[in-house]
């Protein structure tokens, strides 16, 4: 049985008096991807922003079996997850190249940063011609691409992806998908957060529905797509 | 004649207002925090300078250099136990900063009395520059301002650090996110601002009085050039400090000296109300 490398336990967050999140358990295995779907306002940027350490939260989360919350955020950046957070957040008066180079600021294997960062600019070849712009001047997909590889740089043990495929064309979308797949199979794990359910079905193995905070069906691809409730309300299909 | 020495007088004084500006405007830029104890930092430069070199005998510079010293570790004490802890409301800050200002002031008063105090120059000699007759000691300050700032600039914009230090400006939660301790960051920019500050206290001594109200003027001119370079831009705020020395300098020999005081003050009013994001506009990371 492949070692859990997240496991969170009973996770409740409140915003002042409002519950946001509401007691959810979930875990995440080495080398998978776990897709985190449901509708706007279920939880799911609360769910990965308390992981992250960004969002305070009690229950117990658990990071290759220690716990980890409490730890500030960049602790736990440092510790081996990278959030690619709701909107971006690229630093917008800093080139794609110094954008890039700071998702790897931590590290000091200097050698294989310079080969994940080619690896980030093979898996977008765009982010390569346009590493002198600043980021701000990026269309939308090419900065979401800039977000993935930028918390791709660190090297992370647990890779956690907010909407990736928020307002961007098909075509991108799928760009988007085709290196997600890539990044598993490379032994990169992925915690992924998508309001497009169809797509998350494609690309992960495991899959939780969030609603109201809290989950409401969990299982494989499979298993989901052949749920009547997950057809109705998150396929389109009667 | 009086061009050369507007010339060479603004620039002495563009760059002691530079080394004041540019630290006031880095603290804003990386932690958005309005520091009123920076013209504090100035005065405690100045008088710990005066303290360690005239009363205890310690040698000039390493009388400056102590001040520094201190200076920064005050300043990473206030930051650390006190705006740590409001650093994400502007009015607290502003009026906590405030009041440790006035109580810097007041302890400084008790301890040295209200006379004016002269610190010693490094080089006392008089020279001769374009056929100017300038005091050694105040080109000695240009020299050490653009220096300084140089220095700084490289720091910021070649070094690990510094793209640590510009992220954090730009986004701090996503500089956590890349693993960057911003609240360290915070710390760091405090203290090298306020050693900046103690910087120029300490070698103005010799030129200009050494009071204990000697920081409220100095507060003013930092608002003043940061306003018109832009909060927080650096380089916004050097173009700035040289305009502001320069006007001063300018009203100090064609209208006079008492006039100068007025300059930052009607630059505040002019910049708010027909430009109020600066020379430079809309606000661009630094
Ligand atoms: N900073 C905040 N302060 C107060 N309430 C918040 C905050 N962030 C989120 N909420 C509330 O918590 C709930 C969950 O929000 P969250 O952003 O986690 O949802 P989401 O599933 O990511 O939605 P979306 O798909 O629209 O991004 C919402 O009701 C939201 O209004
Ligand atoms: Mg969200």
């Amino acid at each position: 049985m492949p070692a859990s490398i997240l496991q969170i336990e009973d996770l409740t967050i409140y915003y002042g008096k409002a519950l946001a999140v509401d007691g959810v358990s979930m875990m995440v295995e080495d080398g998978e991807t776990v897709a985190v779907i449901g509708p706007n306002g279920a939880g799911k940027t609360s769910l990965l922003r308390a992981v992250a350490g960004l969002t305070p939260s009690s229950g117990r989360i658990l990071f290759r079996e220690k716990a980890i919350s409490g730890l500030k955020a960049y602790e736990i950046s440092r510790q081996g997850i990278s959030l690619c957070p709701e909107g971006r957040r690229l630093f917008p008066e800093l080139t794609v190249r110094q954008n890039l180079d700071l998702g790897a600021i931590m590290r000091k294997d200097h050698k294989k940063v310079k080969t994940d960062l080619e690896n980030a600019l093979r898996l977008f070849p765009v982010l390569k011609s346009r590493a002198g712009q600043m980021a701000r001047s990026l269309s939308g997909g090419e900065q979401q691409m800039l977000a993935i590889g930028r918390a791709m740089m660190s090297d992370p043990e647990l890779l956690m992806l907010d909407e990736p495929s928020m307002g961007l064309a098909l075509m991108v979308k799928e760009s988007i998908s085709t290196s997600i797949v890539e990044i598993t199979k490379a032994g990169g794990t992925i915690l992924l957060v998508e309001q497009d359910a169809g797509m998350a079905m494609d690309i992960s193995k495991k899959i939780y529905l969030l609603e109201n905070g809290r989950i409401r069906l969990e299982g494989t691809a499979q298993e989901m797509a052949g749920n009547p409730h997950v057809k109705e309300a998150y396929l389109g299909i009667a | 004649m009086v061009a050369l020495e507007i010339l060479i007088y603004g620039a002495v004084l563009s760059g002691i207002y530079a080394l004041l500006a540019v630290g006031f405007a880095l603290i804003f830029g990386v932690a958005r925090v309005i520091n009123l104890t920076h013209g504090a930092f100035y005065m405690l430069g100045a008088y710990i300078t005066y303290a360690l070199s005239v009363l205890l005998n310690v040698p000039l510079i390493l009388s400056i250099i102590g001040g520094m010293a201190i200076v920064f570790l005050l300043a990473i004490c206030l930051d650390r136990f006190i705006i740590e802890r409001i650093r994400t409301t502007m009015i607290n800050v502003l009026i906590t900063t405030l009041a440790l200002s006035l109580f810097a002031d007041q302890v400084i008063l008790q301890i040295f009395g209200p006379d004016n105090r002269n610190i010693p120059a490094v080089i006392s000699d008089r020279v001769t520059l374009l056929g100017v007759d300038i005091a050694g000691q105040r080109l000695l300050s240009l020299i050490i301002s653009v220096a300084v700032i140089a220095t700084l600039w490289l720091i910021i914009t070649r070094t690990r650090m510094g793209n640590a230090l510009l992220a954090t400006a730009q986004d701090p939660e996503a500089a956590q996110l890349m693993g960057i301790n911003t609240g360290r960051m915070f710390m760091i920019t405090m203290g090298i601002a306020a050693m900046m500050a103690a910087l120029a206290g300490g070698i103005v001594g010799s030129f200009l009085t050494v009071a204990p109200e000697m920081g409220m003027l100095p507060i003013i001119k930092a608002f003043s050039i940061v306003i018109l370079g832009g909060l927080g831009s650096i380089g916004g705020s050097i173009i700035a400090a040289l305009l502001i020395g320069y006007l001063e300098t300018i009203v100090a020999y064609l209208i006079s000296f008492n006039a100068t005081e007025l300059v930052p003050l009607v630059v505040i009013f002019i910049t708010l109300i027909f430009r109020p994001a600066g020379i430079f506009g809309k606000r661009r990371g630094f």
